[in-house]
């Protein structure tokens, strides 16, 4: 993945841009190959004999390098969004340097735009002698630079060049979104490259973790940091929609959009990492983002405040025939009770870390907690986003003690209005009364996935991360660990749950819980077993350190989107709390 | 016949009632607008000084946009409550696609636009469009508020 802060490209194993949304994650895609490779649109650049190829990041950066390997030679290819530096930046801008290393390589590469998921009618023509594709507002135009002469061919633009030793060639994307198109000159584009590199690598430099698993920790910061929308402060799940959790399934999802149950994970990486200026925008991105709907708060957001998820389906072929193919996300009219624990967690977090509230944000966190009190009792959808189903979650119920008790704290340490205290006290006692008495299975010895459950559920760990049951329930908290491993682990990973959800067919293990696992036993002191799993996970990770939000157990293969958000989250919060707790 | 002190009291008078307005707005629910907030938060990232100033600030603006339209009224020769009334829909359209939406992130320190990238992160979320941003009422919001400001600034140039 590469981007810019607005928006990201996924480059494949062969250098094949085939994703990129413009002009941002969660607009339409302009490259989809990797969702229709007939009609998706790609930005395809390779040897044109047989090659093979590898990637790696720069160091400490998100400029992406990709080796060819040829018998006539080796080419590389480093891919950037630059960040608009200097100059006069166009709206979005990709560069794709080539640089001969050995021998000679013959190359082509092809520019196939298919604006608006391929709905849009793209046009192709020349403007000032550049080849310009355009759609309604959408225009792009590709820039050569010693990359062979562009040549419209039927609704692409392609050319072929010799990468020769030493030889140096660029290939640049000038976007523009409702505005002119920017035809940079080549030393502007480098300049930019190359001060993009210099702020990963600052940026990069800046982060606190010093422990043993430094590159895997700064590589998902990274990774993160592209998912953050630098306008609003939001931060996307995933970069894409509709990867699937089973090929060929239709647990296709679209997750360009900020879910509140990741809101306190977010706050806890950013300001582990030292990140306080992300950890601020992020926070008040937060408080603006759930106003209103206050004191109720929705499961996700869109990452500019716009309203609306409305969840449709694209006329595509899908992942390896994977459909539908949605965009938009009908869970976000769910009831999921979790989710005020994550926001009053995220407050608690604020202050902890020297945020001061403000009289209105103090106001709105205890009418929150109000409302919690008011119910928590319901049943709800759980964090699962469980569709058409709804039960007493303890997942759910944990967390709602979690928002009370955070805001008892708040509320001694005078950050809230303390009126209500007393009541959050005793409805926070009765939620703890009610998992205890019937959410524990005595026969099991764990905590179940609900009251009468025969199964339990992995996302119980996420509020023992949040502080849950810390006063005195070690043993359950073990015990249910133990469980949630034995009954949902494959190897060193988790599945979510194994029970109904309402949807055919089956998906892979959720990586996020196996980290989550790891952070687990970290903070129940059992930091060599954590350990040893969290360098099993380590080794799972792509070619380049990034994860999807699942796994095939079996194969080793990723599943769902990709990167998933949550599980670098949760891969930092866990190597932090292996840190601290190895002290 | 224009008076200047009636379109500058109808000025702070409309400016009350729009400000009091676009708060009931958000009270209800309707939008995430408060333009006092978005200018306070121009001068300082403390969010109880910032509305504070952010009010002396606005009223600063509804005098001046007050003479805006009673220059619009001399120039017409007259001035009444409809009249002033258009000049808000005017006014309400120019807030809404240039004035908040484009002309205020680009000045505002704390505000994103579409054009901060990764190397920036500001305090607060760019308006969007018509203000979409903060919520799908936002422009019915703003479209009748400043119908009510620019009513009254025409009745008062208008006494």
């Amino acid at each position: 993945m590469i981007g810019d802060g607005r928006t990201a490209a996924l480059v494949a194993a062969d250098g094949s841009i085939d994703w990129l949304c413009l002009p941002d994650l969660d607009s339409g895609s302009v490259f989809g190959a990797v969702l229709d490779a007939e009609r998706g649109g790609a930005f395809r650049l390779e040897p044109i004999e047989p090659f093979s190829a590898e990637r790696e990041y720069l160091e400490d950066s998100n400029l992406l390098e990709t080796t060819y390997s040829t018998s006539r030679g080796t080419v590389r290819v480093t891919d950037a969004m630059p960040l608009p530096l200097s100059g006069l930046a166009p709206t979005r801008e990709l560069a794709r340097s080539i640089e001969g290393l050995s021998g000679e390589v013959a190359m082509r590469w092809s520019v196939e735009p298919r604006f608006g998921y391929g709905r849009s009618q793209t046009q192709i023509g020349r403007r000032r002698g550049v080849p310009v594709a355009h759609a309604g507002a959408d225009a792009m135009a590709i820039l050569s630079f010693d990359a062979g002469e562009p040549q419209a061919s039927g609704d692409a633009i392609e050319g072929q060049f010799t990468a020769r030793i030493g030889a140096q060639g660029l290939l640049a994307l000038s976007i523009a979104h409702g505005d002119p198109l920017v035809f940079s000159p080549r030393s502007a584009i480098e300049r930019r490259t190359e001060e993009t590199l210099d702020y990963w690598r600052s940026w990069s430099n800046q982060r606190s973790y010093e422990g043993p698993w430094r590159e895997a920790v700064v590589r998902s910061a990274l990774a993160l940091k592209l998912l953050i929308h630098a306008p609003s402060g939001a931060i996307a799940a995933a970069a894409t929609t509709s990867l699937p959790e089973e090929l060929g399934g239709v647990r296709n999802w679209d997750y360009r959009y900020s879910w509140i149950r990741d809101s306190s994970a977010t706050l806890d990486a950013l300001l582990s990492l030292g990140c306080p200026t992300e950890g601020d925008a992020f926070f008040w991105w937060l408080l603006h983002a759930s106003q209103l709907t206050h004191p109720q708060v929705n499961v996700l957001y869109r990452l500019d405040g716009r309203p609306g998820l409305p969840e449709s389906e694209l006329d595509l072929s899908g992942y390896q025939g994977s459909r539908p193919v949605r965009i938009g996300n009908a869970a976000a009219p769910q009831r999921q009770l979790d989710v005020y624990g994550h926001l009053l967690q995220t407050a608690w977090l604020f202050v902890e870390a020297g945020g001061v509230l403000s009289a209105d944000t103090s106001s709105r966190l205890a009418s929150t907690a109000g409302l919690v009190c008011s119910i928590w009792s319901d049943e709800d959808s759980g964090i699962w986003e469980v569709r058409g189903l709804t039960r007493h979650f303890t997942q759910s119920k944990m967390m709602c003690w979690v928002a009370l008790d955070r805001a008892s704290r708040l509320a001694a340490d005078g950050h809230i209005p303390a009126e209500n205290a007393s009541r959050w006290l005793a409805e926070a006692n009765a939620i703890r009364r009610f998992v205890s008495d019937r959410c524990w299975s005595a026969e099991r010895e764990s905590y179940m996935r609900f009251p009468g459950a025969s199964e339990t559920d992995a996302g119980i760990l996420l509020p023992t991360l949040n502080g849950y049951g810390a006063d005195g329930e070690r043993e359950r908290l073990m015990a249910t660990v133990r469980n949630i491993r034995a009954e949902l682990g494959s190897g060193s990973h988790l599945h979510r749950y194994r029970g109904e959800d309402g949807l055919p067919g089956e998906e892979g293990a959720f990586l996020a819980c196996s980290f989550w696992l790891v952070d687990a036993l970290g903070r129940l002191g059992e930091i060599n077993e954590a350990s040893e799993l969290m360098e099993e996970l380590l080794a799972q990770s792509n070619d380049v350190g990034l994860y999807a939000e699942e796994i095939d157990p079996v194969s080793g293969e990723f599943l769902g989107n990709f990167p998933q958000g949550l599980v670098h989250l949760a891969l930092i919060n866990a190597a932090v709390t292996l840190q601290q707790g190895s002290r | 016949m224009v008076s200047l002190p009636g379109a500058l009291a109808g000025g702070f008078v409309g400016t009350l009632v729009l400000t009091t307005g676009l708060r009931a707005a958000t009270e209800l629910r309707l939008t995430r607008i408060d333009l006092p907030f978005l200018l306070g938060t121009a001068f300082t990232a403390d969010r109880t000084r910032a509305r504070a100033l952010g009010y002396a600030l606005h009223f600063v603006f509804g005098l001046l946009f007050a003479g805006v339209y009673y220059v619009v009224f001399t120039a017409l020769g007259q001035a009444s409550w409809w009249l002033g009334a258009l000049l808000g829909v005017t006014h309400a359209l120019f807030a809404a696609t240039a004035l908040v939406s484009v002309l205020l992130p680009l000045v505002h320190p704390r505000m994103g636009t579409p054009f901060s990238a990764a190397h920036s992160a500001p305090l607060l979320e760019p308006p969007g469009f018509l203000l979409f941003n903060y919520g799908a009422s936002t422009p019915t919001v703003m479209l009748v508020t400043h119908i009510v400001y620019g009513a009254i600034v025409g009745a008062g140039a208008g006494t």
